[in-house]
């Protein structure tokens, strides 16, 4: 089962909008576990950089603010049919992640 | 409505240990679904059946919630959940056969009347009767994920279908009235019953939340709930729905699959008939 | 010149040879490579602006457009949207003046990509989220009061 999952959908405005849903718990280090009692770690997604044909166009940084199981959408401007997009997230935890596409 | 409601009132007083007097007829439920229907159809105006669907999401009333919902839907967080329902699906069993083996009844005529054991199926317990025939274990909890995956995956495989439930047999009939008289009596120390709040406070709030209409339920289940995610267990089933709203009026839940929740489920989904299906639902 | 690429054990060593020799690891742009340690620390929305811009005057802008509820249905996933007609955007962030962290996130804009921005947030009570967007030497700002009550139903 795909950690990371990336929808790309044509835009209006010709390009295209990539959508990349990452299966994380985006912890805040707040919470406490209800077994436990102890607070869970803080564990959340920090960079997200995505590139479009090898090109890095966009890098998202997040935080625990971010929901669980963030969905990031980002709008590449200068895309085609064919073309390669990749995402790879890195975590505070020195998890990563990522995933491809082709634009069909 | 008030004429189901009279009649119900009075089957109620027979039925407290007693077995119900008059048996129900299949005129008698197709009225009670055009009754039931055709409250919704005027109460809100412009809201088609097929709206029912998307349930509080439907009501115009409430366009900002359905603005926030539909942000949400243009990539639903249960996707990557549906992901790994498909392959828990797809999965052999030890002796080589897979689920689309057993003989499970189409998505939107659940639940069956089986009239060799006078009883209902549901899907939820199809799928469990399918892994013990198979010599697998069956899932213990089945409100809840996996087992709510399985059924999620399978239904929605039958998205845009109508409920079409089946209630020609008596036997079926009989289950209908019993989850007829669960659905409009009142119960708990709140002393609510489920058409007091989804038939008559239909699209009214509740604290800061809204009251879905009857109409639409059964038609989306199971339910991939934000306010469940938080908690680490977004999924549920309508047999869990039916727990957690039982005790929020303060009754005592029954049990998941049990003949009260069954007969219910029975009686709700009668009452959505040519609702299509649209699982699974993403709601808060 | 080549500008070596920070990301923690992601691309497979091939890929980034590959990109490198073709000179497609060089944006015009340096990879924003540090994740805004500074904004995310800060405790109240002036000093997160202030270390996502440092003394870049800010301004109001109606060339941004922020999409998300009035009242969020749940706290814990509130979706915003945000759009930027500005040409040139550089960055997009996203501060929610009252949670206890109001820098929430943010995104660096390379060419390639366009002024667009959608996440799920977390708020933990009824707040303006403000977007700013830093574009042509400018910091540009938006805002959109979210209501966030407490869901009553859902045993």
């Amino acid at each position: 089962m795909a950690a990371t999952k990336m929808k790309i959908k044509k835009d209006k405005s010709g390009g295209h909008v990539v959508m990349v849903l990452v299966k994380h718990p985006m912890e805040t280090g707040n919470r406490k576990d209800k077994k436990t009692g102890k607070k869970v770690p803080a564990h959340f997604v920090k960079t997200m950089v995505f590139t479009h044909n090898g090109t890095a166009v966009a890098q998202a940084n997040l935080g625990p603010a971010v929901s669980k199981n963030p969905l990031t959408q980002i709008l590449l401007t200068n895309s085609n049919s064919g073309d390669t997009v990749s995402v790879q997230w890195t975590d505070n935890q020195g998890k990563t992640g990522g995933t491809e596409a082709t634009i069909k | 409505m008030k004429n189901i409601l009279t009649a119900v009132l009075v089957a109620g007083a027979f039925v407290i240990g007693v077995p119900a007097a008059n048996a129900i007829s299949e005129a008698e439920i197709r009225k009670d679904i055009e009754e039931y229907q055709g409250y919704f159809l005027k109460r809100f105006p412009g809201v088609t059946l097929a709206d029912y669907s998307d349930g509080v999401n439907a009501l115009p009333q409430y366009a900002e919630r359905r603005a926030n919902w539909e942000l949400l839907m243009e990539f639903p967080p249960y996707e990557t959940e549906m992901d790994k329902a498909a392959e828990e699906w797809a999965k052999p069993f030890a002796n080589g056969k897979i689920f689309d083996d057993c003989n499970l009844a189409a998505g939107n005529v659940y639940p069956v009347y089986d009239a060799a054991t006078d009883d209902l199926r549901t899907l939820v317990g199809d799928i469990n009767v399918c892994l013990k025939a198979n010599g697998e274990k069956t899932i213990k909890n089945v409100k809840v994920g996996k087992m709510a995956r399985l059924v999620a995956h399978y239904r929605a495989q039958f998205n845009g279908q109508p409920m079409a439930v089946d209630y020609s047999h008596a036997g079926a009939q009989k289950w209908y009235e019993k989850g007829r008289q669960f659905y409009w009596a009142k119960r708990g120390q709140l002393n609510f019953s489920c058409a007091n709040c989804h038939v008559q406070n239909a699209g009214n709030k509740i604290r800061g939340d809204v009251l879905s209409p009857g109409l639409g339920h059964t038609s989306g289940f199971p339910v991939y709930r934000t306010k469940w995610a938080v908690a680490g267990k977004p999924w549920g089933t309508i047999h869990r729905r039916y727990g957690g709203c039982n005790k929020q009026v303060r009754a005592k839940p029954f049990k998941a699959q049990g003949a009260e929740y069954k007969a219910l489920e029975l009686y709700e989904a009668v009452m959505n008939t040519g609702v299509p299906l649209k699982v699974p639902s993403q709601r808060q | 010149m080549k500008r070596r690429v920070f990301l923690k054990g992601s691309f497979a060593a091939g890929t980034i040879a590959v990109a490198a020799t073709a000179g497609l690891l060089t944006p015009r742009r340096l990879l924003a490579a540090s994740w805004p340690e500074t904004a995310f620390g800060a405790k109240n929305e002036s000093d997160a602006v202030k270390a996502l811009f440092g003394d870049t005057p800010v301004v109001d802008s109606d060339a941004i457009s922020i999409k998300a509820p009035l009242q969020a249905e749940n706290g814990a996933v509130v979706p915003i949207k945000v759009w930027t007609s500005l040409s040139d955007a550089e960055s997009i962030a996203i501060v929610v003046e009252k949670n206890p962290a109001p820098w929430a996130t943010s995104v660096d804009i390379m060419p390639g990509a366009g002024g667009l921005y959608s996440t799920r947030i977390k708020m933990g009570q009824t707040s303006p989220v403000t977007c700013y967007v830093k574009a042509g030497g400018k910091v540009h700002k938006a805002a959109h009061v979210v209501k966030v009550t407490v869901g009553g139903c859902g045993g």
